[in-house]
């Protein structure tokens, strides 16, 4: 996909990234599928942690929350209960999702809470220099695992499958088509969507280079089904073994939670008169 | 008339729903109620007590001795014997425990032997006895019929039938048997469901967020906040609200931010260790200038402390809840209907300032009950007028979310109006959103802040209500939140007694006006005042010295999870006198 945008239509600042960082790919991807799906930034709440990949906030034009490390996936819940008229993206990072708001993505899956959640997966903390994130593999070496990191890796894409996430899709920043297919088909589900992209960190992460994922990563098979959870679950295995499956891994239809909840029908910001009490007082006579 | 039952025995008999009825009942009849729980945190065994009291006055605390002592158990009357009055009535089943003082008015009911008699369940046991109990007040047996048919019409004619059955077996071996301890405090009276209505302090918050027109609520359990997310979870469908159980407080609160930046007034609700998890959020809803109200229900710390009693120990805690200097108003309602009205003025508060309000509560209050007129609360809610500050449906392109105002507030538009955007940033930043690191644009948002209190303390800060005669007064009791009906308790009863004693309630706690407060504290004044509160560090009069530098001397102090009561207080200002 080629679509070619209005690039100052959905920002209209030079991003700080460092030159070569996967960021920028993911950037781009991100502002072609919003104009592939005919998206204004007025029409738009898009919810940013905080990390090098949170710094998009100055780089997107949106009605946008630039919320706390780690805590961008309840702050995108409650926007989406409050307006459900309005998409609601999150921009976050691998220690902002699986680290510091790892009970928050847990929740999310079983919630399937509409909102779509583009991961910036590339195994380290960047902006605070090179610290393992969970996504680091086994003995993997930072700031604060000089000696190799003891844990295993988090294992996403499973943990996102198993626990009820219904849209799971994984992505390479090297590849700026497959970014922004997978983000808009994200975009376009209903229920909690997530794109893991695997992204190389230039200054902190030397092994998951753009050449290790080129190595590493395979496409799908074709005639793949992703509604078939046991196939999606030995494609999310895969990656324990550094084998990376790209594509929607998962893909199956259950209800959200803003459609399942008793005063769905409008968005909430439109009740602006308050309810007559009286029919409430019957309990307490 | 004053009079205070006590209802006992051990937990999963039917202790609270006993204490409750009792509470409505008196209530219908005209009478005003108070009532208390003493429970352990736990579902099944342990000393309950459900403690009414019943008055032909207002009433906010229990005083006096115990008129009427129902037992559930033996150990009721074991731990409550000694604070019997002297023609009080004991309530109990001979065939538990034998009393044995013959100064003691023993009403002796065979409950167990009654419910075998006829093939009753030992769950029902509060039936028969709440026929007893209803006898020995002076009531009519009918009023408990139509409880029961309203309460078990659902679950069929049968269990109605036998609830009416044993209610009456109770009702009428009192008025055979016992005829001489009878005592007319319902007598003549007639039962009308009409005029008022009995709740806690948790049920006000709930309504008050209804009429303050809230949408979102959202929070995790913990005592004692957690009937506010039953009943408003309860009331989702008529009341048009999202009621949010999250996975942990951290994301309640940051979903109310969330959902309070798409322009919905929204709250959060939970106890102090909640609270501690909720202050990183706190702080992003000051930078970001969220409206946002927060419900904290206060219990005994630190930790876990002791969940089902009550405390005043977690203002401080409130005051300085959240890393970085930004605005905040803390509001300490002293009954339910302060409660109703001041929560919904929270909502107001939260949008005019853009900014966090909480509301502060405790045990006491969040889950006592008491009376209150259906008329009080349409006077609220007809007079109460959503005011949204400077909250706007439209802009132009050169919009900025955080433009400067003299009075430190910006003009907040409801996202998704057409062809504008902006971000709330948990960055410092620059007036229209975006991240900055400049000195200028750092001093400019400080001095915004700053001027959000500046602008309060002139527009919203209201003075503490003063009860009785400063001038006269021997001392001046200062109190705030739910030690209020104590300290007004107190002064009458301290009046008959020729002490004149004044009370000076603060709900408006947090940010405190030097100025405005100067006549009030003058040093006359000062010298004579004592601080009362529920906590063992004075913490009001820590915060007083704070932000005003007035400094209460004397501090009346309980902390042992039981509330301060009217007692405590004269017994305090009676020997404080003396000396």
């Amino acid at each position: 996909m080629t679509t070619i945008h209005n690039h100052k239509k959905w920002s209209d600042r030079t991003p700080t990234w460092c030159p070569g960082c996967g960021d920028w790919a993911i950037h781009t991807g991100l502002q072609r599928a919003l104009a592939a799906q005919d998206l204004q930034p007025s029409d738009l709440i898009a919810v940013f942690g905080v990390g090098c990949s949170g710094n998009m906030n100055d780089f997107l034009h949106a009605y946008a929350i630039h919320s706390l490390h780690g805590r961008s996936i309840p702050t995108a819940i409650g926007a989406k209960l409050a307006n459900h008229d309005m998409p609601v993206i999150v921009i976050a990072g691998d220690g902002d999702t699986y680290g510091e708001g790892g009970n928050h993505l847990l929740h999310a899956c079983r919630g399937n809470h509409d909102i779509t959640l583009i991961i910036h997966d590339n195994s380290v903390y960047g902006l605070t220099t090179g610290q393992v994130a969970p996504t680091a593999l086994h003995n993997a070496k930072g700031k604060s695992t000089p000696q190799g990191m003891i844990e295993q890796p988090i294992s996403p894409l499973n943990l996102l499958i198993t626990q009820g996430a219904t849209f799971v899709a994984q992505s390479f920043a090297g590849n700026l088509d497959h970014v922004s297919l997978m983000i808009q088909q994200a975009m376009q589900h209903t229920g909690f969507s997530v794109v893991n992209i695997l992204q190389p960190c230039v200054s902190f992460n030397r092994v998951n280079t753009y050449q290790y994922y080129l190595e590493k990563s395979y496409p799908l098979p074709e005639g793949y089904d992703p509604s078939d959870k046991k196939s999606a679950i030995a494609h999310a295995m895969a990656m324990d073994e550094e084998k990376y499956a790209l594509g929607v891994v998962y893909n199956v239809e259950r209800e959200a939670y803003h459609t399942a909840v008793a005063a769905h029908e409008n968005p909430l910001v439109t009740y602006t008169k308050p309810t007559i009490i009286e029919p409430l007082l019957g309990e307490f006579t | 008339m004053n009079y205070r039952v006590l209802i006992g025995g051990e937990a999963g008999y039917g202790i609270m729903t006993s204490g409750l009825l009792l509470s409505k009942i008196a209530t219908h009849t005209g009478l005003h109620i108070f009532d208390y729980v003493q429970y352990p945190s736990l579902i099944r065994g342990g000393h309950n007590a459900y403690e009414v009291m019943i008055s032909d006055s207002e009433v906010g605390t229990l005083m006096g001795p115990i008129d009427l002592l129902v037992c559930f158990d033996k150990r009721t009357y074991e731990t409550h014997k000694d604070l019997l009055a002297e023609d009080a009535v004991v309530l109990h089943d001979p065939k538990e425990f034998a009393i044995e003082n013959s100064k003691i008015h023993a009403v002796s009911v065979p409950f167990r032997d009654i419910l075998t008699a006829a093939q009753g369940s030992y769950m029902m046991k509060n039936t028969v006895l709440m026929g007893s109990l209803l006898a020995v007040m002076g009531g009519d047996v009918l009023w408990m019929h139509n409880v029961i048919s309203q309460e078990f019409g659902k679950k069929g004619q049968a269990i109605v039938d036998a609830n009416i059955f044993f209610v009456n077996q109770g009702y009428e071996y009192v008025t055979k048997n016992f005829a001489t301890m009878i005592r007319p405090v319902f007598a003549k009276r007639t039962l009308d469901a009409t005029q008022s209505v009995v709740m806690t302090g948790n049920d006000a918050f709930a309504l008050g967020s209804v009429i303050g027109n809230c949408r979102l609520y959202a929070a995790y359990p913990m005592t004692p906040s957690s009937t506010v997310l039953a009943t408003l979870a309860g009331w989702q469908e008529k009341a048009n609200m999202v009621v949010r159980h999250s996975e942990d407080e951290i994301a309640v609160i940051n979903t109310a931010i969330g959902a309070s930046f798409t322009g919905v007034r929204c709250a959060v609700g939970t106890s102090g260790g909640g609270f501690a998890l909720m202050v990183e959020g706190l702080s992003l809803a000051g930078i970001t200038e969220s409206a946002l109200v927060v419900f904290l229900s206060q219990r005994p710390g630190p930790a876990t402390g002791m969940p089902t009693w009550t405390e005043q120990g977690d203002l401080l805690f409130a005051v300085h809840a959240g890393h970085g200097e930004f605005p905040k108003i803390i509001l300490a309602p002293g009954d339910i209907e302060e409660m109703v009205e001041l929560t919904a003025h929270a909502y107001n508060l939260a949008d005019i300032y853009q900014t966090p309000v909480i509301v502060l509560s405790d045990m006491l209050l969040s889950e006592s009950h008491r009376d209150i007129s259906r008329s009080t609360l349409q006077k609220i809610e007809s007079s109460y007028q959503v005011n949204r500050g400077k909250y706007i449906l439209e802009a132009d392109a050169s919009y900025e979310r955080y433009a400067w105002s003299d009075d430190g507030i910006s003009p907040r538009l409801q996202p998704g109006y057409s062809g504008v955007y902006f971000q709330a940033n948990s960055y410092t930043h620059e007036a229209n959103g975006h991240t900055s690191e400049s000195a200028e644009d750092r001093l400019l948002e400080v001095a915004k802040r700053n001027a959000k209190t500046t602008t309060y303390l002139k527009s919203h800060f209201v003075l503490p209500q003063v009860y009785g005669d400063l001038e006269q007064a021997e001392r001046i009791l200062v109190g705030w939140g739910s030690t209020k009906a104590a300290g007004l308790a107190a002064t009458h009863i301290l009046a008959q007694s020729n002490v004149p004693v004044a009370y000076v309630h603060f709900s408006h706690v947090f940010p405190l006006d030097k100025q405005r407060l100067a006549s009030l504290f003058q040093p006359a004044y000062l010298s004579k005042m004592v601080s009362v509160e529920q906590n063992s560090h004075a913490q009001f009069a820590r915060l007083l010295r704070q932000e005003t530098g007035y400094d209460i001397q004397q501090a009346l102090l309980r902390y042992d999870g039981r509330p301060m009561t009217a007692h405590d207080i004269v017994q305090f200002v009676a020997q404080s006198i003396s000396k």
